[in-house]
């Protein structure tokens, strides 16, 4: 085999922009150094120890080669009881620093990969609601995943084993000057091929791995998709199609491994023959320089066996070296994070009265296509307005503007007279409140769940708002109650109870502002309009902003708004709008026979 | 087999009956690569025991004064060089090969299971065991499969090694060979411990990556409402417990590195002490005391993959377990019995007399909507059930296409005849076209089926998001379970994959349920209109479907009770009232007060009824 050129397919290149920022050269570079200064005690300790390790271990080599010189020069008396007494006492130092070594590198390790972890975390928890809508949570999964696995193996190995593999090769090369400076020489022999070989690969090798990662976890991706949609798959009868689909992913997977163990196939003889040439060039020029009288015996002896030694540090550092570089990759998709713009709120701005008011509000998710035109509306206090009109008219976007999601392009949308695009999320979420089709149950007791909108709430209280979204029904059936493991793993909750338990939280959370975007459309039918009828006895008195499906939710408000095309065509109540005789009237006669 | 030469054109039929089988058959696979992989291995390991010859040799040549023979030492560094250099190479070659193509054929055999098993899958094992196969397991045999030619090579040439030592040199040598089987096993009663510990930490890493990925799948969630200091406090001490165990889990490998220090520390000290004795009363070159000294350093090289292969044997066997338990499932369904029929006809329920006249469009409304998806799903016939409660339902006789039992034809030729679109169906990866591309009548265009299902503003939304720019929405790539488009959009999409198919029957349960009434009232018609003479069976409660419907069927508790039009229904049957308007219990009692007409339905399990029967009792008093 020549050569192998890269697959022209390439399973890492995103398909669509990444919708979240990747941190550039100067962000990760300044990340690293904050990290290396906030460890900067355990890594000297680290390289302490490894050097204390390294020097025991050039004892024995030492050692041997003063006793080929005795050898060789006749003598008789080899204090051979010393010469092993001190070997005995340099091996018990090497055995207790080798130990230390590879605990404080892993020790290490893990404090970096847990800060790393944990700083990401906080950062993403406190990213702005709009930016979070807009860039979707997909992206975020995949780096908190994915990316730090991959960060994981590079923390904990990595960083340690190449701090240790670079002062130990130092090291080894500072003894071999210092046994015999001729023979240092002969190692530099070695350097030209070692240099032009891991050029040639280094510049290969990380996105040829990236790839091949990539590819593999398509493969993986696809078998879950096949195993997730497999009533879809059988009723399709596409069966044949996934494992098709499924070898394609293989193919592609397979050619980046076999360009990578082709990259693999030239470096590999590259380190080979770097051994071997630094071992030959010890030898043969030290030998040399012994029959010319330039060096003894044992500087030769020991001269060899140090060489020898090199193996391990060049295996280590070539070794560890791919994986920084591939997580390098990773480590920039998680700072990246840091990129993002914090909420710009301003702490000081607060409501003034609970009056909800859109004025002459336009807006779009893309340059020059406005989705909102124009929309002005008052919501007085206490109002249970309903929004209703077809897909894609904009009903959810004037829903996120209201809860101060996002902000108007033009316009303006007020709480109380103030801005609420101006106050901060944790200011909004005092008195606005946005409820949607998304119900995610976290991971976590029943307990937890409920009281992440009110912390500190009591079990009565939690128990109230579960009846007040008829959930106490199920939840008091459930062996261990509040107890109950649920999300992820758990005890698996209906999509129907997840809804519920979504607007128990709202009840916790007590906002005097609701929006509710298709809150209740999971619920059986009947089911949600009793629901709907128990919630609005808790939210008395409260301002509900609903975005229904179903017409019988815009039938219980006091206040309907047809959107049509990004405009508020229609707005009254029931009655005046059924006698109006426009859109809705006729919706209403069909739906309702 | 070569890595270009993959996938496999048929992967085989693997031994399951278990774990170390499977690894067995896995093996006997591709034994001409472990052959091949062994010897390079072989080749590899020989040339690295011959260079402390060649050390000993120039020491000695040296010693002797002989330019000659040094300039020989160094022919052979040379030699042996090109010989380790191939040899390793090769070894790593044919060793990831086989890494790969076992890999390769195992991820094949999954591909196949899944795709073989479809819905059955999920009612017996769960989704994340079987990803969890692919993604984590078959790396772990991959690795057990790659490892076993390399310590096979190894453990034959310290073997050979130690033999010829104790022929070169019997004095020194035998020492080194008695010395080699405790360096080979004295790490290996401590790596149990280590793997468990290293299990430990791997688990606790598990949680937390789970415990952070829940907190960023419900961020929004979070955001919206608060409980973030709740959720970061849970996730650190998750992490802090990763490290911890991490940290423990080092400790058991920290020690056994010290082993491995000592040990062969030991021996060098015997060896340089007593060699040194031999070599001052002149019954060895000082050449040869050399030569065994580097030989014992170098020997600490395939001593490692002893270690090696014990581990990757205690985390392969489980994994292969587990791999085993997959593709050791089959379907449960019955053996077809009739072949090549193609039914066609009234689609008739004998368990409850559900009646779908052919060329019609047939309505069904349930009061509980379980009921209506085991329903759906019996009228697609070879319904899993899977768990042995539902034995009562197992038994019940199959459901007639045309006077044909679907039981009784072929898995296939069942779902070609009818096509029953579940209440979650999902939209798989891929372009629009791409999802619109499933087997079919060919009758039906992509562009028709869309347009039934009201699909413009998910067309202009793809069109927007098209990467490319340049507008095709049928070209854009639809992102993972449509996860980009609302509820409604994605069920639209679902709706229209099922006209284009075009089956003799189509059977949707509830396709419209997240689509708003506006919407909803024109994708009735749009199917009503689309499926003009083909049999159509819709599972709904919305009277916007239900009056697009040329005849609706009342089920209730198993049984058919009433067979009308939406609107007659509507004024006869208090109970087809209640579940279709959503009345509430004032309206209901109101109703029920005028129409005279004493019951409501009979309370069932559900809180929902029993409430609604005291508080209409309440209403009443």
């Amino acid at each position: 085999m020549i050569g192998v050129a890269p697959p022209a397919y390439d399973p890492a290149a995103p398909e669509s922009a990444t919708t979240l920022p990747v941190g550039t050269p100067t962000t990760v570079r300044s990340y690293v150094r904050s990290l290396l200064r906030r460890h900067r005690r355990a890594f000297t300790v680290l390289i302490a120890v490894n050097a204390v390790a390294v020097v025991a271990s050039i004892t024995g080599p030492y050692l041997l080669g003063g006793l080929v010189e005795d050898l060789s020069d006749g003598v008789t008396d080899l204090h051979l009881e010393r010469t092993a007494a001190i070997f005995a006492v340099a091996l018990v130092i090497q055995v207790v620093f080798t130990r230390s070594m590879r605990l404080r590198g892993a020790m290490l390790g893990e404090e970096m990969l847990a800060d790393l972890r944990e700083d990401f975390l906080v950062r993403s928890v406190g990213l702005p609601p709009g930016v979070l809508e807009r860039a979707g949570t997909g992206d975020l999964l995949s780096r908190i995943t994915t990316d730090i696995d991959r960060l994981a193996n590079a923390m904990r190995e990595a960083v340690p084993q190449l701090a240790i593999g670079v002062v130990w090769a130092g090291l080894l090369l500072g003894a071999l000057t210092v046994t015999a400076p001729p023979l240092a020489l002969a190692v530099l022999i070695a350097l030209p091929v070692l240099i032009v070989g891991c050029r040639w690969y280094f510049r290969r090798a990380p996105s040829a791995y990236r790839s091949e990662a990539a590819g593999y976890a398509a493969v993986a991706a696809m078998l879950a998709e096949t195993v997730d949609a497999g009533r879809t798959v059988e009723a399709h009868r596409l069966g044949g199609r996934r494992v098709a689909l499924s070898d394609r992913r293989i193919e592609e997977w397979t050619a980046w491994e076999r360009y990578t163990l082709f990259l693999r196939s030239v470096l590999f003889p590259v380190i080979n023959a770097t051994y071997v040439t630094i071992l030959g060039a010890v030898l043969l020029l030290g030998g040399w320089f012994v029959l010319e009288g330039w060096l003894t015996v044992g500087q030769l002896t020991t001269g060899a066996l140090l060489a020898q030694m090199m193996v391990d540090p060049i295996g280590l550092i070539l070794r560890w070296y791919d994986e920084l570089q591939v997580a390098q990759v990773s480590l920039a998709r998680l700072v990246g994070v840091r990129d993002i713009e914090p909420d710009a709120g301003d702490a000081e701005v607060g409501p003034d009265g609970r009056d909800v008011r859109a004025d002459e509000v336009r807006f779009g998710y893309r340059e020059g296509v406005d989705v909102l035109h124009q929309v002005s509306l008052d919501v007085a206090p206490g109002t249970r307005l309903a929004l209703v009109g077809p897909s894609g008219a904009g009903k959810s976007t004037l829903g996120r503007l209201l809860a101060g999601i996002y902000a108007p392009r033009t316009g303006e949308v007020t709480l109380g007279g103030a801005e609420l695009s101006r106050m901060t999320a944790e200011r909004v979420r005092e008195h606005v409140a946005l409820v949607n089709q998304e119900h995610h149950v976290f991971v976590g007791s029943l307990r937890d769940n409920l009281r992440l909108a009110r912390e500190g709430a009591e079990d009565a209280e939690l128990w109230a708002s579960l009846a007040a979204v008829d959930a106490d029904g199920w939840a008091k059936a459930l062996e261990k109650g509040l107890d109950t493991e649920v999300g992820s793993g758990g005890f698996a909750l209906t999509p129907a109870q997840a809804q519920q338990i979504a607007l128990a939280r709202l009840v916790l959370a007590d906002p005097h502002t609701l929006v509710l975007d298709e809150a209740t459309s999971l619920l059986d039918p009947r089911a949600a309009r009793h629901l709907e009828r128990s919630l609005a006895r808790v939210l008395e008195g409260r301002t509900v902003v609903a975005i229904a499906h179903r017409l019988h939710t815009a039938h219980d408000a006091d206040v309907i708004a047809v959107v049509e095309d990004g405009r508020i065509s229609e707005l009254g109540s029931h009655d005046e709008l059924v006698a109006a005789g426009g859109a809705y009237a006729s919706l209403w006669r069909s739906w309702h026979g | 087999m070569q890595i270009r030469d993959l996938p496999y054109s048929d992967p085989g039929d693997p031994d399951v009956r278990s774990g170390p089988r499977f690894l067995f058959w896995l093996g006997r696979n591709q034994l001409g690569g472990q052959l091949k992989s062994l010897s390079w291995g072989l080749l590899h390991q020989l040339g690295i025991a011959g260079l402390p010859v060649t050390v000993g040799l120039a020491v000695q040549a040296v010693i002797d004064r002989s330019g000659g023979r040094l300039a020989l030492a160094g022919g052979l560094i040379v030699a042996l060089g090109v010989l380790i250099a191939v040899g390793d190479t090769m070894l790593h070659r044919t060793a990831v090969t086989n890494w790969i193509t076992a890999a390769a054929r195992v991820q094949q055999l999954l591909a196949r299971k899944t795709a073989e098993l479809g819905s059955a899958l999920t009612r017996r094992v769960a989704a994340g065991e079987v990803v969890a196969v692919s993604t984590g397991d078959v790396e772990k045999i991959g690795w057990f499969v790659e490892a076993l030619s390399r310590f096979a090579a190894a453990a034959t040439a310290l073997v050979v090694i130690s033999v010829g030592l104790a022929v070169y040199l019997p004095s020194l040598g035998l020492v080194v060979a008695l010395a080699m089987p405790v360096l080979a096993l004295a790490v290996l009663p401590l790596l149990p411990r280590a793997t468990r510990r290293a299990d430990e930490q791997r688990e606790k890493a598990g949680k937390a990556t789970e415990l952070a990925s829940d907190t960023v799948a419900g961020l929004r969630v979070l955001r919206g409402i608060g409980g973030e200091e709740l959720f970061l406090g849970r996730y650190r001490r998750a992490s802090q417990e990763v490290r911890r165990a991490a940290v423990r889990s080092a400790r058991m490998w920290a020690l056994i590195s010290a082993v491995q220090v000592l040990l062969p520390g030991l021996l060098l000290i015997s060896l340089v002490w007593y060699g040194a004795t031999l070599a001052r009363d002149g019954r060895i070159d000082v050449g040869q005391l050399v030569t065994v000294y580097s030989a014992a350093t170098l020997m600490l090289f395939p001593l490692r993959h002893f270690e090696e292969i014990a581990m990757a044997y205690s985390f392969s066997r489980p994994s292969a377990q587990r791999a085993v338990r997959v593709l050791s499932l089959h379907r449960s369904a019955q053996e077809a019995t009739v072949e090549g029929v193609t039914p066609t006809g009234d689609l008739y329920d004998p368990a409850t007399g559900l009646m779908a006249p052919r060329g019609q469009f047939t309505a069904v409304v349930c009061g509980d909507p379980d009921e209506a998806g085991r329903l759906a799903d019996r009228l697609g016939g070879h319904a899993e059930t899977g768990d042995e409660d539902d034995q009562a339902a197992a038994a019940a006789p199959s459901v007639l296409l045309g006077g044909v039992a679907l039981d009784e034809i072929p898995l296939d030729a069942a779902r070609a005849a009818v096509l029953v679109q579940d209440k979650d169906p999902v939209l798989l990866s891929g372009t629009l076209r791409e999802l619109l591309d499933v087997p079919s009548s060919g009758l039906v265009t992509a562009d028709a089926a869309l347009e039934a299902a009201q699909c413009a503003d998910v067309l202009s939304a793809l069109a927007q998001a098209s990467a490319d720019n340049d507008g095709d929405p049928m070209r854009t790539r639809i992102t993972e379970r449509g996860r980009s488009l609302s509820g409604g959009q994605r069920q639209r999409l679902a709706l229209a994959r099922s006209l284009v198919t075009d089956p003799e029957a189509l059977v949707l349960d509830e396709p419209t349920s997240a689509v708003d009434s506006h919407t909803e009232a024109r994708v009735a018609a749009g199917i009503a209109k689309l499926r003009q003479g083909r049999t159509t069976v819709a599972f709904a409660s919305s009277p916007l479907l239900l009056d697009a419907a040329d005849r609706v069927v009342l089920v209730h508790e198993g049984t058919v009770v009433a067979v009308e039009n939406h609107r007659d229904l509507l004024r006869t049957e208090p109970r087809y009232r209640a579940v279709v308007t959503r009345e509430t219990d004032d309206e209901a009692a109101a109703a029920n007060a005028v129409n005279g007409v004493g019951d409501v339905p009979a309370p069932k399990s559900d809180d929902v009824p029993a409430m609604k029967s005291i508080e209409e009792i309440e209403e009443r008093a």
